[in-house]
């Protein structure tokens, strides 16, 4: 077991001088894709972080997550060999025991269970030599992995494939200092991508009208020109109001609709009765700053729209994300500069016929996310591949913890020893993202190559090399597996048309990288659909899917997770929201980010004077699935009756707290299929009062 | 494809080590988001470990006619006139070159008055029981460069450059601020040969 030292000598440490070498790298963490500079001294390790003035995009601006990272990457906590679980203890073995060991347990489960008896959890696998190797792995055995989509952006990647043909974001962030409004909606920019927050503003500064809608006044409301603070969870009501504005004053694009566009008489049919009234009523957002909003949105153009995690991880979310971005597609805001949506999903295709089907090997079960839970349970997964920390990161992760230690054999390639790590029988040390060369995409529609900065940690491989060891071991053919970064780009590049004039020597050569899509000619497509031609099979924009209940509002009291609850029971509604100094579980090892943020529960102090609750009180919040303590926070940027807290924090970690995923039930958009961490229904009560 | 930003901001520049009796620094908390960058930054640069730090980022909000939220990183205002240098009984907090107002660890005895009277809470008492404060990174000026803090600043919050220039912008941005109904002032504005001025101007709502 790691142990966690807390040092806090004031300068203890030498000062980041002059010595050794400035190298280039780009930051791995939120799809930024800030260009950072890294400080490697003579002896090969990283001493500080900068930010890369050379970089177009960050202009050398950075937040404070990738100077945290350095703490990371040396700390106690850190896994430096192979280890294996005897009687209960963590020893050292070798690379060679670990991986004959993984193995023999894979061959085995997949002989007398079949391939769906082992899965993967791997929202944390590495850089794209990595997530290639796992998919050809994954090719050749038919292992089922789960990777970031369930817990963050499935349903948003869904709704837009269903309506666009392409789930990525259409527009660079780039492209808002072109635009005439930013409608930004449940989500926080300034802090989950602050280090290019700057493109907000400059845009505001631009004269582009900036509207915020959230139920917090965030930092990024604080930072718009309009902000419209909803009641959590009705998004979707007044995005059909805004339709319903828009369509009755006849302010759409009449000629995009007409030729662009499938299923419009059936999408104002269906917001018919979503009057600016009745959404006054349902959202608590006033009848006159929505039709102001309909008002600014036909008469600004082009117009972006930019969804963030508070309307995309809801129960409700499939509705929400159709009628926003049928919004912008009835106004034509597509494919031009200035219009379309703006995301951190950043997918660009998969590479195709890698391996000849004749060597492919299909997954005899496919479950969802949320059926994945009972398989686990229920004994028909016997083995789990972890990179990630899924006890952690997924909802009721009480329930994953029981689930993941009754497995027979869990494997965790991991960084540090955290929550899901302590639970494997073979551990094997990952590389950290600032010593694996790869592409990393960004918000900016950019694919910008990094080389590594310091050597491997200790016996630090990456998941790139160990599936190929892997495979050699397990009999399966080697030559499918790339032997390193560059070429595992080059095999992805010369087998995927649209990215295929984007060469590892070009983004390399090209400060802040290429634009894809890229095909062989080398010409680079800023946005997407800039010729009015979609990827749906009709070219049009499918307004409204096969299946016209998507576009029935459902409330959020009705939606999985809160359907037959009690209100009296459980009066309050409980969402996870994030900070600028934390990124999913990672940065919580570093001292820094440990002085800058505590877990707290933020509260109105109305709700807390109901309740008897002061500032720093220690309150328990529960739900049918768990509860959780946390001090109290009062302040008068949250709405009355609802909850709000952070979800990074773990008990391995030196915070040493419960996750916050614990309260949320596994359950999933019914459209989309992504889990929920906010809006589900809880109750609190104040444990004792502070300083007493 | 590239679009260069331009900032309304002065951008730091690096040239060949600056005037420092000239430059300045402008914290406008009324473009603060809070992420804390400037903070790890400062901690970085001079090798502070955990809740050490010289700079502190404090949430705020008020509640009047309206709620008026902001960020205030608090820090060392390099005072023309500090009372901190006046009040270190053994010379530890002393003037440095250009105006730089500079505390010299090795002399410091821990009393930590200088903490004490700073009207700004600009100086920080160390978990060693020393106090410690910013520097300007004296040390990145003399190469060039400008302070760690205003280089990662994502925002333009901490914007470093002349400080003439600086007081031009903040009298922009408070015209932008009144435009939208919010009221602030500025810090520091005085004349750095008598009392009143600052190094470091604060933008303040």
């Amino acid at each position: 077991m790691t142990s966690y030292v807390r040092t806090e000598v004031y300068r203890n440490r030498r000062l980041p001088g002059d010595e050794g070498k400035l190298l280039p790298s780009i930051c791995s963490l939120c799809n930024g894709g800030c260009g950072l500079l890294v400080r490697v001294n003579d002896a090969g390790y990283v001493e500080a972080v900068y930010g890369d003035t050379g970089n177009p995009y960050n202009q050398g601006k950075i937040c404070p997550k990738p100077m945290e990272i350095v703490q990371t990457l040396y700390g106690a906590q850190r896994v430096d060999h192979p280890l294996k679980k005897v009687n209960g203890i963590f020893q050292r073995i070798s690379w060679e025991e670990a991986l004959s060991l993984v193995t023999e347990k894979y061959l085995e489960h997949w002989q007398t269970s079949g391939n769906s008896a082992i899965v993967g959890i791997t929202s944390k696998i590495g850089g794209s030599h990595s997530k290639l190797a796992l998919s050809i792995f994954s090719e050749l055995t038919g292992l089922v992995t789960y990777g970031t989509g369930p817990i963050c952006y499935d349903t948003e990647e869904n709704v837009r494939k269903a309506m666009f043909g392409n789930g990525s974001a259409s527009a660079p962030l780039a492209d808002a200092v072109e635009a005439g409004i930013l409608l930004i909606v449940g989500n926080n920019p300034a802090q989950t991508k602050a280090g290019q927050f700057h493109w907000v503003q400059e845009a505001r500064y631009r004269g582009t009208k900036v509207v915020v809608i959230d139920p917090r006044y965030t930092e990024t409301a604080r930072q718009a020109d309009r902000f419209l603070q909803i009641r959590p969870g009705t998004d979707g009501a007044l995005g059909m109001a805004l339709l319903h504005e828009v369509i009755a004053h006849g302010w759409y694009d009449a000629s995009f609709v007409t030729e662009r566009t499938n299923g419009f008489e059936k999408l104002a049919q269906a917001v018919t009765e979503f009057s600016p009234v009745r959404a006054e009523e349902m959202t608590g957002v006033p009848r006159r700053f929505i039709e102001e909003l309909a008002w600014d949105l036909s008469t600004r153009k082009p117009g972006m729209l930019w969804e963030g995690r508070g309307v995309v991880c809801v129960n409700n979310a499939g509705n929400t994300l159709r009628v926003f971005e049928a919004l912008m597609a009835i106004l034509g805001n597509v494919g031009k500069p200035g219009a379309g949506i703006i995301s951190h999903i950043n997918g660009y295709g998969r590479a195709k016929g890698l391996v000849p089907g004749a060597d492919v090997v299909k997954p005899e079960r496919k479950r969802s996310a949320e059926a994945l839970y009972s398989a686990l349970e229920n004994g028909e997964i016997k083995m789990l591949l972890i990179a990630g920390n899924p006890c952690a990161n997924w909802p009721d992760c009480g329930r994953m913890q029981q689930a993941v230690s009754g497995l027979d054999f869990v494997v965790s390639h991991t960084l540090v020893l955290d929550d899901s790590a302590r639970l494997a029988d073979v551990v094997l040390p990952a590389t950290h993202w600032l010593e694996e060369a790869g592409m990393q995409a960004s918000v900016h529609r950019v694919m910008q190559w990094k080389e590594p900065v310091a050597r491997p940690y200790a016996e630090a491989k990456s998941a790139g090399e160990i599936f190929r060891l892997l495979a050699a071991k397990m009999g399966l053919p080697v030559k499918y597996f790339p032997d390193s970064p560059e070429t595992a780009w080059e095999w992805e590049r010369t087998h995927n048309g649209d990215i295929a004039g984007i060469t590892v020597e070009r983004m390399r050569r090209t400060a802040g990288g290429v634009h894809y899509p890229c095909p062989e000619s080398g010409e680079e497509a800023v946005r997407l659909f800039q010729n009015g031609v979609f990827s749906t099979p009709s070219e049009k924009v499918e307004l409204v899917g096969s299946d016209v209940q998507e576009l029935n509002y459902l409330d959020l009291l009705a939606a999985p997770g809160n359907r037959g609850l009690s209100r009296q029971e459980y009066p309050y509604l409980l969402s996870t929201v994030k900070v600028a100094a934390h990124y999913h579980t990672e940065c919580q090892y570093s001292d820094w980010a440990v002085a800058l943020e505590k877990p707290c529960v933020e509260i109105h102090p109305d709700t807390a004077a109901n309740l008897s609750i002061r500032e720093g009180d220690r309150v328990r919040i529960e739900t049918p699935v768990g509860s959780l303590e946390l001090p109290a926070r009062l302040t008068w940027t949250v709405p009355r009756d609802c909850l709000f807290t952070q979800p990074y924090f773990t008990q391995t970690s030196p915070y040493g707290q419960v996750p916050a995923n614990i309260l949320f039930p596994a359950v999933t958009d019914p459209e989309g299929g992504n889990f929920v961490n906010k809006n589900i229904m809880c109750r609190i009560s104040a444990l004792e009062v502070a300083g007493t | 494809m590239m679009r260069v930003k331009q900032n309304s901001a002065p951008v730091g520049v690096r040239h060949a080590g600056w005037d420092v009796s000239r430059v300045g620094m402008l914290v406008d908390v009324s473009r603060c988001i809070g992420c804390n960058s400037c903070t790890v930054a400062c901690r970085q640069e001079n090798a502070l470990q955990g809740s050490d730090g010289w700079l502190k980022v404090w949430r705020r909000e008020r509640l009047g006619t309206q709620l008026i939220r902001y960020d205030y990183s608090q820090s060392c205002r390099h005072c023309a006139d500090p009372q901190c240098l006046q009040a270190c009984p053994t010379g530890a907090i002393a003037y440095g070159a250009g105006g730089v107002v500079r505390h010299h660890e090795e002399k410091c005895i821990g009393c930590q008055v200088c903490a004490m009277v700073c009207p700004y809470g600009g100086v920080k008492v160390m978990t060693n029981g020393k106090t410690g404060k910013c520097s300007l990174c004296a040390h990145r000026l003399a190469k060039g460069e400008e302070p760690a803090c205003t280089a990662v600043c994502p925002t333009g919050a901490r914007t470093f450059g002349e400080r003439e220039a600086l007081v031009r912008e903040a009298g922009e941005r408070l015209d932008a601020l009144r435009r939208q109904g919010l009221r602030g002032r500025l810090e520091g504005n005085g004349d750095l040969e008598g009392k009143g001025g600052h190094k470091i101007l604060f933008l303040m709502l």
